[in-house]
């Protein structure tokens, strides 16, 4: 279960990172009429968190390498290896994201080109979560070699991803309320932005619970011998933790949901919320966690 | 020096008697580390004891021998996923590994269906078969097919061991052969089963 673990915490990384940059540009972009020095000053803390995540997803794969001195070799083959496209895209965009938090940070160019720049490393974050996805659609791996995997791997973007972010929001929220520098106008906009990312994590659970079921089912039907192992490596020999995961990701949502219970009557205990949402973080995390340990030891090779 | 187009193996899998004179013979001339064995014999085994309406029994229990090195495949997957170029298709249609090159990131290994690729830990890259290379050069056999005692193996030209043996190489536990195209030819055992409608399974896979 663990002897692919850099994998593991490369893949979920930055997926993770991934989707917390999608996601602060979808609070952005709907929250376009909010004053903009508002916007920053609550987002960027979470902007300037994603570097350190991809930094540390990108060293552990490293850690997966026999000879890490020559890692650059891994670039030789983009005309035809996924590989060498996984990396190539994780770099570009680390150096894209690196780029427009720099230019956030000190405020340059003009707010227009960094939108272009933060659409443009969206747009190649998105591409990396594919690329990663198709690094596994081996033809001699049937568990993988499905549309399975890369819906799967967007769920984690996207789930991970909102909640990652939701929970930066409102731990700054948390330190600037200790350091009383924060309003009730930044506090308010939090509120809204965890509301959004509560009914999209709704939105992604039940993804998982349509999709999940699905592939089960189709791994039952292939023919391959090894789609007939994977299966059983999923129902049996782990079955405890396939539960265990989607338990996991299903108390995340359910977490929130205490939260939005509490949105519609309309009180709102800010330091109740950054418990829920930091708890629905870890909860979602765990279970993500558990999924791509379960995804790596699931991979049987048809033949010998 | 003969040179060829393209070098294959061929296995007479009816005869093989699961001895692993080939494997060691192979172990002894690369030397390889324990954990690494670029030729494996793999046992394919099945079936089951039925008891008959009269109250007495009937087998159908069977078991063969598979030799298998690497193919040096006409669409090597490993090549093909292979990030650094490392793995590449050389002379005489030799897939082989560059360990200047290579990273050990193992992709090759997680691709490869017949398990050739193996990973050398202690140099932290990929090794394999390289079909006895130095031994061709001074037109000799390689180490596998020299030291089997049944005639089992055999090599050369792809195209000639297929007129004078035929086709057949989509044998459990072997996979599918259109998935790579590997250069390898059986003469099957009675009891072979077709890759991917297998109703045995691998009797010594901690070997393979």
């Amino acid at each position: 279960m663990t002897a692919e673990l850099p994998l593991v915490i490369f893949t979920i990384m930055a997926q993770m990172s991934v989707g917390s940059f999608v996601v602060l540009g979808v609070i952005q972009l709907v929250g376009y009429r909010v004053d903009p020095k508002l916007m920053d000053r609550i987002t960027d803390p979470a902007l300037y968190a994603i570097g350190p995540i991809l930094v540390l997803g990108m060293a552990a794969s490293l850690l997966h390498l026999g000879s890490p001195l020559r890692a650059v070799n891994s670039l030789r083959h983009l005309g035809g290896s996924w590989l060498s496209r996984e990396i190539a895209f994780g770099i570009l965009f680390a150096v894209l994201g690196a780029a427009f938090a720099g230019v956030q940070w000190r405020k340059m160019l003009t707010p227009r080109l960094r939108q272009v720049l933060a659409g443009t490393t969206a747009v190649v974050g998105l591409g990396l979560v594919y690329v990663i996805s198709r690094v596994y659609t081996l033809r001699t791996v049937p568990s993988t070699d499905t549309w399975h995997t890369a819906v799967s791997f967007y769920a984690t973007t996207f789930l991970l991803g909102s909640l990652a972010v939701g929970a930066a929001l409102v731990i700054a929220s948390r330190v600037r309320v200790r350091r009383g520098v924060e309003d009730e106008e930044a506090q308010a906009l939090i509120v809204r932005a965890v509301r959004g990312i509560a009914i999209g994590s709704i939105v992604v659970l039940g993804v998982i619970v349509v999709a999940l079921p699905t592939f089960l089912g189709s791994l039952a039907i292939n023919d391959s011998p090894a789609a007939a192992e994977s299966l059983e490596t999923l129902v049996v020999t782990y079955g405890g933790l396939s539960i265990l995961q989607l338990v996991l990701i299903f108390a995340a949502v359910a977490v929130l949901a205490v939260f939005l219970v509490q949105l519609s009557r309309g009180k709102i205990d800010h330091r109740g919320l950054a418990v829920v949402v930091v708890t629905a973080f870890a909860l979602a995390f765990s279970g993500e966690l558990i999924g791509r340990m379960l995804f790596y030891a699931s991979m049987v090779r048809i033949g010998m | 020096m003969t040179t060829y187009k393209q070098l294959g193996f061929y296995v007479h899998q009816a005869n093989c008697t699961g001895c692993k004179a080939c494997q060691i013979a192979c172990k002894d001339k690369h030397d390889l580390p324990v954990g690494v064995t670029w030729r494996r014999v793999v046992e394919y085994a099945g079936g089951s004891n039925e008891v008959n309406p009269d109250g007495t029994f009937r087998t159908d229990v069977f078991s063969y021998y598979t030799s298998i090195a690497c193919n040096h495949c006409e669409d090597p997957i490993c090549v093909e996923v292979c990030p650094s170029q490392a793995m590449h298709k050389g002379e005489n249609g030799i897939v082989s590994v560059d360990p200047s090159i290579c990273i050990g990131c193992r992709y090759c290994e997680m691709a490869c269906p017949y398990s050739a690729p193996q990973f050398d830990a202690d140099r932290g890259v990929m090794t394999k078969c390289d079909f006895c290379a130095d031994l061709l050069a001074e037109d000799q056999s390689p180490a596998c097919v020299e030291a089997c005692p049944s005639r089992v193996l055999d090599f050369g030209e792809i195209d000639d061991l297929r007129a004078k043996y035929g086709t057949e190489a989509g044998i459990e536990p072997l996979p599918d052969p259109s998935v790579t195209r590997p250069n390898l030819v059986l003469t099957p055992h009675k009891d072979a089963r077709a890759s991917g409608r297998g109703d045995g399974a691998i009797a010594n896979p901690r070997e393979i």
